[in-house]
This record gives structure tokens, C-alpha cells and sequence, in this order.
């Protein structure tokens, strides 16, 4: 018989706790949807609610304070969407505060994000309608992306390219770093261009010295030695002026950079502007040379 | 010549008859069982409304069937919940996702696992146990006494089995749940350190009656199967010790088959409702 109480008891016990548990769960499951506080409600009306769902949360500056207590399509372009918050909460919420919609991560359930409101507004009511803000479709976020990735993969290409060209000595920029026979050229063309100068002085002084002896009868000679000095020269002065202005171009980023650096015809021309210069000076000192040894200068 | 074309048309004859007569008696068996099976439960809902109520034994049997049961139950659930939070670590990992970890074991256990388990247990332990039980009283003939008495052996057998199985169940389940989540809290903070306020925040934070009430509805049928079918196995069994081996064995796997069954049912009818 006092075994009998004694399991009559335990059976309590176990039956009165397995309920307890059950109630407990109850509560806290009711607790998260506001079924056992005091709340309020307000609306907000939106064109696209991004899979919203009637139990979501509803965020005040992070914190939970409600749920989406249902959602209904109110005409084929919005959207209602019923909120129930805690009434403790009433007081921060002011009536030009602002409801949107966010995600609690990428694949996480998505919330409604309550703005509270300028402080100087009045709080708002039980019923009253929420100002919204369209939410921002990740697929939205996601072909912008894209495009940008697109264009960065595009740059970083043809910035592999142009260095691969400058590199390997390719285009003006490449041949001008690596090409180390373009600065001999430029080397040479100087040396040829002061010694030619040189001569021609000396050449040019000798004939003021001799000129009026020998005037008439090397004045046929002379003057085919200087019309023959006068292309010479009319030469260097537009191969000189043809390299000022591929110089000018250069320093001031006239053309395309990618003509600059790509096109190898640029180079070409710069090559055959030296190979002309100093194959003009190269004859040019021939010829004052000549002249030097003519007879027709003998004396002077 | 004649005669032993006649002996090898009747040893083609013989075996075909023989097979039919086989398939025709478990197609009849099995008819019969489920015909059975039908007046059995209709006779239970008969007696369980009508006085006099065995009350005492019905305690007992609350004792016996649901209180004797928790321990095991109560270890089944620790270690599901445990094990379930282990499995799931990896995957959640993969996507970023261990902060899940509670929510998704808790929802699992609630919804599914909890009820399902506990109602193997159940049918392992509470099934077998009445099933050989009623066998072995039918095989000393104890329930032909007990009519003879004036006892009304339905009654006082059956109706408090089953009734107990029905309503202990859904009380052993809470209590699996919740040592399922205790399990689960111990293999959180085995590779982690979640506090238990947090792990029990976490939990209920995606929960709904949703998840609850459905999962609990259904473990009152489960309980219901098991305790009906092993009283059925246990009060119709052949006389002879071999019948209470083959009451006990067959009331386990029947009512474990029941309770798949049912469950199938009840994920329809929930998502219909859900939906």
C-alpha cells in the first residue's frame, strides 16, 4: 500500500513536469510572437516585399521588438504588410518613421527594419500607416557586381597586355625603356650634328676670306654647293622638325596611349626620322669635305 | 508409357495448386488480420466511454508504461540530441552557418525526431512488453479466469494499455524533447562556447506553434497504435509458449510500422494545413 502512494507520488511528479515542460515551451514559443504581451499595430504598404513572410521579425535599431503578423496583396503592384510590435516600444517610434525590408544574412530569413524617426515628430498610433522603403533585390546588387567584376577582369587584361608589351620592348614607351640602340642613335645624330656644324664654320669663314678674289669664277661652283647645302639643310631642318613634333606629341600626351604603346609603325617612323638625320649629316659632311678639297676653294 | 506421362501431369498440377492455396491463405490471412484488427479497435472505443472505469489500474498502468519508461527514454533523447548537433556541425560549416547550429537541431528534434524516436522506444519497450504480457495470461488461460470471475478482461486490460500508451506518450516526448535539447546545448559547447541562455534564446527564436502542435498531436496516435497493437498481438495470440514469443516480436514490428505510417500521414495533413 505505501508502495503504491509512494509510485502514485513519483507518477505526479513525472506527469506534473512532462506538462510544465510542455507549458514552458508554450510560453517562450508565444513569448517571441508577442501572444502574452500587450502590443500595437501598424501597416506599411510596399511594392515588392522580397519573401517577407507572416512570423518574421520585426528590427528597431537591431533589436527585435515584433512580427510580421500578415501579409496580403493589395492590388497587382503593392503589397500590405500587418506588423505587430510590443506597446512598450510605442514611444520610440515616431510617425515619420520609416519601415524597409533587409535580410538577417545571405541566406538567412529577411526582417522588416523599422526607422524610428526624427526625434521632434509625435509617437505613432495603434493602426496607423508606416512610410516604407522599396527593398534592394539582391539579384539587382548581383548583376551589378558582375558588370563590375566584368570591367575590372577587362582592365586588369589590358593592363597585362601593355605591360607584357613594355617588357618584351614593343611600341614607343617599350623601346624607348628597353632598346638601348635608340639612345646610341640619339648619341650619334649629336656627334654628327656638332662636327657638321664645325665644318660648315670653318667652311663658311674660309669663304669670306677668298670670296672677292675668286668671285666670278667660283660663282657658278659656289652656288651649286649651296643650293646642294640648302637641301642639306632644308633636310635637317624637317627631319629636326619632324622629331620636335613626335617629341612635343610625346610630352604632351597627343594620340591614343594605346597607339603609343602598341603600334609599332611609330617606332618604325622614329627609326627611318634617325636613319634620314643621320644619313643627312653623314652626306652633309661628305660634301663640305668636297667642298673643302675643290679647287674651285683653293686659297681660301 | 501411358501411366507415367499421367504421373508427370499431375507432379506439374500439384505444385501450382499448392502455391495458390499458400497465396490465397496469406491474401485471406492478411484480410482477416486487418477485419480483426477493425472489430478490435471498434470494441475498445465501445468499452472506454462505458462504465465502470478501472481507474486503479489505470494508474498503475500510467506508472508502469509511462514513468518506467523515462530513464530510457530520457538517455535516447540525450544522445539524438547530441549526435544530431555533432552531424550537423560540419555541413553548417560549410556555409557559414554554426550560429544556426541550435535552431536547426531544435526544430528537428520538435518536428520530427523527438516523436519518432520516442515511439520506437516506445513500441521496443511498451509494445513488447504488453504484447507478450497478454500472451502469457491468455496462454495460462489468467484472461478465461478473469471472464469467468465476472472481470471484464477488455476493460480492465485493454482499455487501461491503451489508454496509458495514448496519454504517456505525448508526456515522454516533452520530456525527450527537452533532454534532446540539453544533449544538443552539450554537443554546441563541445566545439564552441555557447552559454545556455543564448542556446535556448537562439532556440526559441525560430520556433512556432507550428512546429509544436503538430508534432505533438501525432504522438497521441503513435501512443494509440502502439498500446492497440500490442494489446491486439498480446489478446488474440495462439495458446503456447511459441505464441508469446511471436506476440511480443510481431507487436513491435507492427507498431513500428504503424508509427512510419501514421507519421507519413501526419507531414500531410500538416503541410495541407500549413500551406
Amino acid at each position: 500500500m505505501k508502495k503504491d502512494t509512494g509510485n502514485k507520488i513519483r507518477m505526479g511528479i513525472f506527469i506534473s513536469l512532462g506538462i510544465a515542460l510542455f507549458l514552458v515551451g508554450i510560453y517562450f514559443i508565444g513569448e517571441r510572437q508577442q501572444i502574452f504581451r500587450s502590443t500595437f499595430r501598424v501597416s506599411g504598404v510596399f511594392k515588392d516585399v522580397g519573401g517577407l513572410q507572416a512570423g518574421n521579425n520585426v528590427r528597431l535599431l537591431g533589436v527585435n521588438v515584433g512580427t510580421i503578423d500578415n501579409i496580403s496583396l493589395l492590388s497587382d503592384t503593392s503589397v500590405k504588410v500587418e506588423i505587430v510590435i510590443d506597446e512598450s516600444i510605442r514611444k520610440f517610434i515616431k510617425k515619420n518613421a520609416f519601415a524597409s525590408i533587409g535580410s538577417e544574412g545571405l541566406i538567412g530569413n529577411k526582417v522588416l527594419i523599422i526607422n524610428p524617426g526624427t526625434g521632434d515628430e509625435v509617437g505613432i498610433e495603434n493602426i496607423d500607416i508606416i512610410q516604407t522603403v522599396q527593398p534592394i533585390n539582391l539579384e539587382d546588387i548581383l548583376i551589378s557586381l558582375k558588370t563590375t567584376s566584368d570591367n575590372a577582369a577587362h582592365i586588369t587584361s589590358d593592363l597585362s597586355n601593355i605591360a607584357a608589351n613594355i617588357q618584351s620592348g614593343k611600341g614607343t614607351i617599350g623601346r624607348l625603356l628597353m632598346d638601348t640602340s635608340m639612345s646610341q642613335n640619339i648619341d650619334s645624330i649629336f656627334v654628327n650634328l656638332q662636327e657638321g656644324s664645325a665644318e660648315f664654320n670653318n667652311l663658311i669663314n674660309n669663304a669670306k676670306n677668298g670670296f672677292s678674289k675668286n668671285l666670278d669664277s667660283t660663282l657658278v661652283s659656289l652656288e651649286d654647293i649651296l643650293i646642294s647645302l640648302k637641301t642639306t639643310s632644308d633636310n635637317a631642318f624637317h627631319i629636326t622638325s619632324e622629331l620636335s613634333n613626335i617629341t612635343d606629341n610625346i610630352q604632351s600626351g597627343k594620340g591614343t596611349i594605346g597607339r603609343l604603346l602598341i603600334d609599332p609603325s611609330m617606332a618604325q617612323n622614329l627609326d627611318s626620322i634617325l636613319v634620314n638625320l643621320h644619313e643627312g649629316l653623314t652626306s652633309f659632311k661628305i660634301l663640305t669635305k668636297e667642298a673643302k678639297n675643290s679647287w674651285l676653294l683653293w686659297g681660301f | 508409357m501411358e501411366q507415367s506421362q499421367n504421373q508427370h501431369h499431375e507432379a506439374e498440377i500439384i505444385p501450382e495448386a499448392f502455391s495458390r492455396t499458400i497465396s490465397d491463405s496469406l491474401i485471406n490471412k492478411f484480410f482477416l488480420e486487418i477485419s480483426s484488427l477493425t472489430i478490435f479497435t471498434l470494441r475498445f472505443f465501445k468499452e472506454v466511454f462505458k462504465p465502470p472505469y478501472e481507474f486503479s489500474e489505470l494508474i498503475k498502468q500510467f506508472f508502469l508504461i509511462g514513468y518506467k519508461s523515462l530513464p530510457l527514454v530520457g538517455i535516447t533523447g540525450f544522445i539524438i540530441g547530441l549526435v544530431l548537433t555533432i552531424q550537423s556541425r560540419p555541413t553548417l560549416e560549410k556555409f557559414g552557418a554554426v550560429s544556426w547550429l541550435p535552431t536547426m537541431v531544435a526544430v528537428s528534434i520538435i518536428r520530427e525526431i523527438g516523436p519518432v524516436i520516442t515511439a520506437l522506444i516506445y513500441a521496443g519497450k511498451v509494445g513488447s512488453g504488453i504484447g507478450a504480457e497478454l500472451a502469457s495470461m491468455n496462454v495460462s488461460e489468467q484472461i478465461d479466469a478473469m471472464q469467468v470471475s465476472g472481470t471484464n478482461p477488455f476493460k480492465y486490460l485493454i482499455v487501461t494499455r491503451v489508454v496509458s500508451t495514448t496519454l504517456m506518450l505525448p508526456v515522454l516526448v516533452v520530456f525527450a524533447d527537452a533532454v534532446g535539447l540539453f544533449g544538443s546545448l552539450v554537443g554546441v559547447n563541445l566545439r564552441g562556447d555557447v552559454s545556455g541562455h543564448l542556446f535556448f534564446s537562439q532556440v526559441f527564436q525560430n520556433l512556432e506553434y507550428n512546429d509544436l502542435f503538430p508534432a505533438f498531436i501525432k504522438t497521441f496516435f503513435f501512443g494509440f497504435a502502439v498500446g492497440l497493437i500490442g494489446c491486439y498481438k498480446g489478446f488474440n495470440s495462439n495458446t503456447g509458449t511459441e505464441g508469446v514469443g511471436k506476440a511480443a516480436n510481431s507487436a513491435v514490428v507492427f507498431s513500428s510500422l504503424m508509427v512510419f505510417l501514421i507519421d507519413v500521414v501526419a507531414v500531410q495533413i500538416t503541410s495541407l494545413f500549413q500551406n
